[in-house]
């Protein structure tokens, strides 16, 4: 009886894990250096990026970080939400021969993406330690232990990511256009980010009040904080949850709306 | 809602008074664009329209039942109803076992995953766990004959390779229900004979199947048709009989049905 019970929510663990093993594999496909370009490719961003911008903001009195550790953190933490919806987004229609024929909860397969991008951050993460001992080394930037409460942020953030994958895997079904549009906003809301930039260095309250409705600044200050050695406020982990329930919520609900639809025109 | 008359549990399949309605833009909108601009100029008109009406039919343990008719009269819609995948406006269907979908050539899987890695992942989607997948590996791989490229990534495989994959799994995995759409009609004749071979073997065994083709490779396979015409069910019975008065039907129109 128990087994029986058990076997569904077991099957899709299990259907679960070898989406996301493919995402991951798909995703450095055939490069010779393989899963080593996890690491790789944040820190040769990382590396492009000081080299572009550390003359223009690297030398902010405004910051709180060593620069290089700055950028890296901003855009790891970023990119968890890029890579899980820009994926989510296809992934659905990606997949309709399967679901035209079978009855497989449709929410995995964003789900997946959502996991993937965090398997990802994981290796990402790995070249973050990297460069703060080399930073270390350099001009004595030490990493304290407040870096263990990633734990706290990384539910937020995967919760913020998969409402988002919910809500454009499903709109995609029907309108194929709002990939070329949500690579647009993908590129805009970066810019929006303090990622290479700070806030502080706009210098104007308005623009830090308005910054306030971003969440990703929450999420990526909120790892900064860390980093700097600090615990975040408790409104900042009212921001981060905040957001992630409700983008949830919205996702969950509009994917629950639009299911039979999704069935019919896929 | 209470449902007045339960399933039937000697029933595999069943579909009770089926109605299904869609609505539609009058002109494909399948845009934001083509949305907005359309809102913009007050030219969203929108269509209902009846896909199916009063579908009923059962289908029991052991049948093989063709459902026939016209492109676009609702056959896929009907299966996705039957499947469970798509929920009827009214009416109520209701599948009591699992369903093995036979797909058309290739479709489902990743070109960059290897053979192995797409029957696991095929597999897993129909809603198999690892097990039973591992159990029947062997089978798989025994009637697919291909050797060292099913380490190969799918994409590598000629159409042919992809439709023997694809047979393989969902012949192999022992689902009550064969889903047929589409016969397969590529593949070499050996490899086509010994999936007829195959198929007709299951239903020695009693597999219920359930097929989508008017190919007269299936119709030896079918004991039963259901012909569908403009949503509703016009003509149940034999599949001998109903193959010929629909194949006259096509051929002379004006006589009607």
């Amino acid at each position: 009886m128990i087994k029986e019970k058990l076997r569904r929510p077991l099957q899709q663990a299990y259907l679960l894990r070898l989406l996301v093993r493919r995402n991951i594999k798909n995703q450095y496909y055939r490069s010779f250096i393989g899963v080593l370009w996890t690491v790789l490719n944040p820190l040769l961003n990382m590396l492009v990026m000081t080299l572009v911008f550390s003359k223009l903001f690297g030398d902010d009195p405004t910051l709180m970080l060593d620069y290089p550790i700055y950028i890296l953190s901003g855009n790891i933490i970023f990119n968890i939400m890029r890579t899980s919806t820009s994926g989510s987004l296809p992934c659905l229609v990606r997949q309709r021969d399967m679901l035209q024929k079978t009855r497989v909860s449709i929410a995995l397969f964003p789900t997946a993406n959502v996991l993937s991008s965090l398997v990802t951050f994981l290796f990402s993460f790995v070249a973050l330690l990297i460069v703060a001992l080399v930073r270390y080394f350099m001009v004595g930037y030490t990493l304290s232990w407040h870096i263990v409460l990633i734990v706290v942020l990384l539910p937020a953030i995967a919760l913020f990511s998969l409402g988002i994958s919910y809500f454009l895997s499903a709109l995609y079904v029907f309108f194929r256009d709002i990939e070329h549009l949500y690579s647009v906003i993908l590129t805009l809301w970066t810019y929006l980010t303090p990622l290479f930039y700070t806030v502080e260095r706009l210098g104007s309250a308005l623009i830090k009040k308005i910054m306030n409705l971003n969440p990703m600044y929450h999420y990526v200050e909120y790892f900064r904080t860390l980093l700097a050695g600090d615990i975040p406020s408790g409104m900042e982990h009212l921001f981060c949850y905040g957001f992630a329930i409700a983008s949830f919520a919205v996702g969950y609900l509009f994917m629950r709306a639009v299911r039979n639809h999704i069935a019919a025109n896929l | 809602m209470r449902q007045k008359i339960q399933p039937d549990p000697d029933c595999l399949l069943e579909a009770h008074e089926v109605t299904m309605k869609f609505t539609r833009y009058d002109v494909g909108v399948n845009s934001l664009k083509e949305l907005v601009v359309r809102a913009f100029r007050r030219d969203l008109k929108r269509e209902k329209f009846v896909c199916l009406e009063n579908v009923s039919f059962k289908i029991h343990k052991g049948e093989a039942v063709a459902v026939i008719g016209r492109n676009g009269v609702g056959k896929s819609t009907l299966l996705k109803i039957v499947s469970g995948i798509l929920k009827p406006t009214s009416g109520w269907a209701h599948c009591n076992g699992r369903i093995s979908p036979l797909l058309q050539l290739g479709a489902g899987f990743d070109g960059n995953a290897t053979g192995i890695e797409n029957i696991y992942l095929n597999a897993a989607i129909m809603g198999y766990t690892k097990k039973e997948i591992d159990a029947k590996l062997p089978d798989i791989l025994a009637f697919a004959e291909l050797g060292d490229f099913i380490h190969t990534p799918v994409k590598a495989y000629s159409s042919g390779m992809l439709a023997r994959l694809g047979f393989s799994i969902a012949i192999t995995m022992d689902a009550e229900i064969m889903l047929i759409d589409e016969i397969l009609a590529v593949g070499d004749i050996a490899f086509q004979k010994k999936c007829y071979d195959r198929l007709a073997e299951l239903r020695k065994k009693g597999l219920t199947f359930l097929i989508v083709s008017h190919g007269d490779a299936v119709r030896s396979l079918c004991d039963r048709a259901i012909w569908i015409e403009r949503g509703h069910v016009i003509a149940d019975g034999p599949a001998g009989e109903i193959f010929d008065r629909y194949a006259n039907a096509m051929m002379h129109p004006e006589q009607g049905a």
